[in-house]
């Protein structure tokens, strides 16, 4: 009974230590994000540029791949219930409706969680047990301010940028399957698209695609400093990276489907 | 002024982890443009002496003054202004592997000065230069052998011209020949810019070619401070042995050191 108690103490003072550290390095990224850059202290501009360049172009091919195929899928998978009813014509709402509101924004998250946020730490914790992060420190650049910083406006920048590219696929996608397959005329299945979506699930996708770069990057920076001990705390800290990135995803994403939708 | 005299003074500083104390009491002080070498070996606390001077390490108490500015009485945005006339060369160079050696070079001056473009380029050629690798300044770190990687790493602590130089372990895991090029550019860029440098290092080769004064750590204390040749005359047993490279007298002793300093709470 004491060692589990003992146990959970030591596990609560754990999760409020990541919780005071992800929170300092909220506080210095935005500084140097915000305050630092009009007190004339710089911001790297062109990393930042980079690094867009590196989350938000070079993600789009798998990003797309994936939504298409989704998108035809979740078309198929509709007309399995849809064309008893006759009602094949509304896989269109279905589809827009789910990639606006759900499957754009997650997809899009989890891949560049995957190919970025992973990226993301293996630098920073290979930067710090090469003592790069010293030297950094030494020369009287904050860490933060050289790399946090670009990486935080790039990812805050991209995953909404390629989240309305991976909607607008996907409902191509759902178009492709929806007419060659399903055998939907393709003129309703555009009406019922444009009818289907609203101002608001484009907005929500959006608001809530902003917060889904925000959490990869900070995961990833965070747990990038985080690393100790050689290879071995890269590669761990790396994995665990990807996961709690995927899993604060989630929990941000049932968040703000709670305030937008049932509040 | 008094303090003009010293280029860095230490005062009575205790650095700890947790409840281990790995500094106790360490005093000494620095005249510019001398080449003063912290010697000891393996747990004695050199490095983490070197870690606080440069400020990646707070110290739990005691004084660090830098040209008389007290250090340790300072925020960190006040540290970070010193730490610019300060150079630091560090073990493995830790040469940024995402820039080629002149963009490494080129950073201080990138993030500190607003100089022009060709200004800086003619800068990170001259320092590259003086360490001996002009030609070297697009290749990526990675593309370089040890002795130019640290090579590299002193170009880039040179960048910003600094009044005070440290250099952590500059000939650790180099042959002895390049290693002796490494003793011999620390000695010119002394000469030539009475550049004060203060080295951390355990070998007595390069101490021997190198040292103005020496200053020896034991245990986290000053064992001994003075000239290669005032250590040597030394009568205590710890700094003989080290000089001479004799086995500690009572091995077990050493080990109970290094067990007092790893062990687990």
């Amino acid at each position: 009974m004491i060692v589990v108690v003992g146990r959970l103490g030591r596990w609560a003072l754990r999760q409020l230590g990541a919780v005071l550290g992800v929170s300092v390095l909220i506080v210095e990224t935005v500084y140097w994000l915000t305050v630092a850059p009009l007190k004339g202290r710089g911001f790297r501009w062109r990393s930042a540029v980079e690094h867009f360049v590196e989350y938000g172009v070079r993600s789009l091919p798998i990003v797309g791949m994936i939504c298409f195929l989704i998108g035809v899928i979740i078309a198929l998978q509709a007309s399995y219930t849809l064309d008893r009813w006759g009602a094949n014509r509304f896989i269109a709402d279905l589809v827009a409706v789910s990639a606006l509101r759900e499957l754009a924004p997650l997809m899009t998250a989890i891949l560049i969680a995957g190919r970025c946020g992973s990226a993301i730490t293996a630098e920073i914790g290979t930067m710090k047990v090469n003592e790069e992060l010293d030297a950094l420190t030494v020369m009287g650049v904050h860490p933060v301010k050289y790399l946090a910083a670009p990486k935080l406006l790039a990812m805050a920048t991209a995953v909404p940028s390629v989240t309305v590219i991976a909607m607008l696929i996907m409902i191509v996608g759902g178009w492709v399957s929806s007419v060659l397959v399903v055998g939907v005329e393709p003129e309703i299945y555009l009406a019922q698209t444009t009818g289907a979506i609203v101002e608001k699930d484009l907005v929500t996708g959006m608001v809530k695609s902003l917060f889904f770069g925000l959490v990869i990057c900070l995961v990833g920076v965070y747990r990038g400093f985080r690393v100790d001990g050689g290879a071995e705390g890269v590669g761990r800290e790396t994995t665990a990276s990807v996961v709690v990135a995927i899993f604060l995803i989630i929990v941000v994403d049932l968040v703000f489907t709670v305030l937008f939708y049932y509040l | 002024m008094k303090e003009d005299r010293h280029a860095i003074e230490v005062e009575d500083l205790v650095v700890a982890y947790g409840d281990k104390v790995v500094l106790d009491r360490v005093s000494f002080s620095v005249r510019p443009g001398e080449i003063f070498v912290i010697l000891g070996g393996s747990g004695s606390g050199k490095t983490t002496l070197l870690r606080t001077l440069v400020g990646l390490m707070r110290p739990r108490s005691g004084r660090i003054a830098i040209h008389g500015q007290n250090l340790t009485a300072m925020s960190d945005e006040q540290q970070m202004e010193i730490r610019r006339k300060i150079g630091m060369c560090f073990q493995g160079a830790a040469l940024l592997g995402s820039l080629s050696v002149a963009d490494n070079v080129a950073l201080p001056l990138r993030e500190h000065t607003r100089l022009e473009e060709s200004t800086i380029d003619i800068m990170t050629r001259i320092k590259l230069e003086l360490v001996g690798l002009g030609g070297a300044g697009e290749l990526l770190p990675s593309e370089l052998s040890g002795g130019m990687r640290k090579r590299a790493g002193i170009a880039r602590a040179m960048a910003m011209d600094p009044e005070i130089i440290f250099y952590d372990e500059p000939s650790a895991g180099l042959d002895p020949i390049v290693a002796a090029g490494i003793d011999e550019l620390i000695r010119n860029l002394r000469s030539t810019f009475s550049l004060t440098s203060v080295v951390v290092t355990h070998e007595m080769e390069s101490v021997r070619l190198i040292a103005d004064r020496v200053c020896m750590l034991h245990r986290g204390r000053v064992a001994g401070i003075g000239t290669l040749a005032e250590l040597e005359g030394s009568d205590d047993p710890y700094i003989r042995d080290f000089l001479t490279r004799r086995p500690a007298e009572s091995d077990a002793d050493e080990t109970e050191w290094a067990r007092s300093l790893t062990a687990v709470d």
